[in-house]
């Protein structure tokens, strides 16, 4: 089984363009991206349905980290997967261009909370997403028991999926 | 030297980025054809041509690339379309399917983008709502012929070019329900779905440059839904003023939240059902938990 996501016309522009401004106190923004899911034969298709933009008061100061989130901007995400029975991805953006990599603190942390969005969405793969200035990666839950796997591919309207890496 | 040199202003990874397209063509006749011809000429790489129809003597006057064995033959179009592909690029993967689209969704659903070049209004519908519905760009063609009321005939047609989170077909007006329930008696003024060779080529060659253009831009210009109205009396071709006026709008029609589909479940089982009151208490636990598990790195 293959994995792939796809996003509607500008969907990434419109995400970069909110996690890149500026906070008051936090060093980045992330937000969470709702996803439907299709079978497509053996393979999963996972299908951008919007962006969820973390409000400002939702960020808790921690200066150890780049930002973090309170359980009411994680209750509005949860609660929204819950609502359209969407899949719920967390996303965050490196400022480079090129192929953003995951770093062992992103899995390791992402480890830890992507399995409990099954609890609020339990049909649909859950996981994360980050993005460069220009390219995007992903890691995926196809179960909450099921380790993290790498999105095979990321697309959008003018990107063909057998040229896209992820 | 490649044989796609010509086509070096598209950029210098144009003809992988080509050759990895997977595009897929509902109606292999005289809309579907043209269309197949120009893009392996282009040099796309895979073609899911689909029709379930056979050729028959009245289809030579606008099916591109077909001989009078066909008729006699009764081929069948979709794998006419493999040989008028393979033809011009012997390295194309082409997997015809003669049958109906509604039957093959698993295939079309690898397309980048898909064609559709059938007759009807629902029929378009269907597939466009197919295609939001999996966040897949799509390209219709429609012919329109016309009795004048003093005399002769009003020969059209439009190129719909429908990107999911854009405009699509109903946004643009082609769609409509007067249309749909009217699409029966639409064809009637010349005969059964009057089409000609030079009106479809025309509109073939709008659409191919759409689609070469997403894929391949040789130009900033963002790419985006539009439609290309033919007007083959006055011999021009020009955007909708609909287009025009609506642009910048949200498609009111397709809402990205219902990509997908509603019936998916990973588990391959049943939902074990539970309350809303059981859920709204369960994601507020979640949420506490994952307050401080949750966290962006810079």
């Amino acid at each position: 089984m293959n994995v792939h996501f796809k996003t509607p016309l500008g969907f990434f522009d419109t995400v970069r363009a909110d996690v890149r401004r500026p906070h008051t106190f936090a060093a980045e923004r992330v937000g969470f991206v709702l996803a439907g899911a299709a079978a497509a034969g053996p393979d999963v298709l996972l299908l951008a349905r919007g962006y969820l933009p973390v409000e400002d008061g939702d960020y808790l100061y921690e200066p150890r980290v780049g930002a973090m989130i309170g359980p009411a901007g994680i209750r509005k995400a949860l609660q929204e997967a819950y609502r359209t029975c969407s899949g719920l991805f967390h996303i965050h953006m490196h400022e480079h261009r090129g192929q953003p990599l995951f770093g062992s603190i992103d899995r390791r942390e992402s480890s830890r909370f992507v399995p409990s969005f099954f609890n609020a969405s339990p049909k649909v793969p859950h996981g994360v997403l980050l993005l460069s200035a220009d390219a995007a990666c992903g890691l995926v839950w196809v179960t909450p028991k099921a380790g993290p796997r790498v999105l095979d591919s990321i697309t959008w309207p003018g990107l063909p999926r057998k040229g896209a890496l992820a | 030297m490649s044989w796609l040199d010509r086509q070096s202003f598209l950029g210098p990874n144009s003809a992988n980025t080509l050759r990895a397209m997977t595009i897929g063509v509902v109606g292999g006749g005289g809309g579907g054809s043209p269309i197949l011809q120009q893009l392996a000429h282009a040099g796309v790489g895979t073609f899911l041509p689909v029709d379930h129809d056979r050729a028959t003597r009245t289809n030579r006057n606008r099916l591109i690339g077909m001989e009078p064995l066909d008729a006699l033959l009764g081929r069948f179009k979709a794998r006419m379309a493999k040989r008028l592909i393979r033809r011009i690029n012997p390295k194309a993967h082409v997997r015809p399917i003669v049958g109906r689209w509604e039957d093959n969704t698993a295939a079309l659903l690898c397309c980048d983008l898909i064609v559709g070049a059938i007759d009807t209004f629902k029929a378009r519908a269907e597939l466009e709502d197919f295609c939001r519905a999996h966040l897949i760009p799509y390209c219709d063609l429609g012919m329109d012929v016309h009795e004048l009321p003093d005399g002769g005939f009003f020969v059209g047609g439009q190129v719909a070019f429908s990107l999911p989170g854009d405009l699509c077909m109903r946004c643009m007006g082609i769609i409509t329900d007067t249309r749909l329930s009217q699409e029966a008696s639409r064809y009637g003024a010349a005969g059964p779905a009057p089409q000609v060779v030079w009106t479809n080529g025309a509109l073939a060659s709008a659409a191919v440059n759409l689609i070469i253009s997403l894929f391949t831009p040789w130009h900033s210009a963002a790419p985006r839904s539009t439609c290309i109205e033919l007007d083959a009396n006055q011999g021009t071709m020009a955007e909708s003023n609909r287009v025009t006026s609506f642009r910048g709008t949200q498609c009111r029609h397709h809402p990205l939240i219902e990509a997908g589909s509603p019936m998916f479940d990973i588990r391959g089982g049943s939902d074990p059902s539970h309350g809303s009151d059981y859920w709204d208490k369960a994601i507020g636990e979640i949420a506490r938990e994952l307050s401080s598990a949750i966290r962006g790195h810079s």
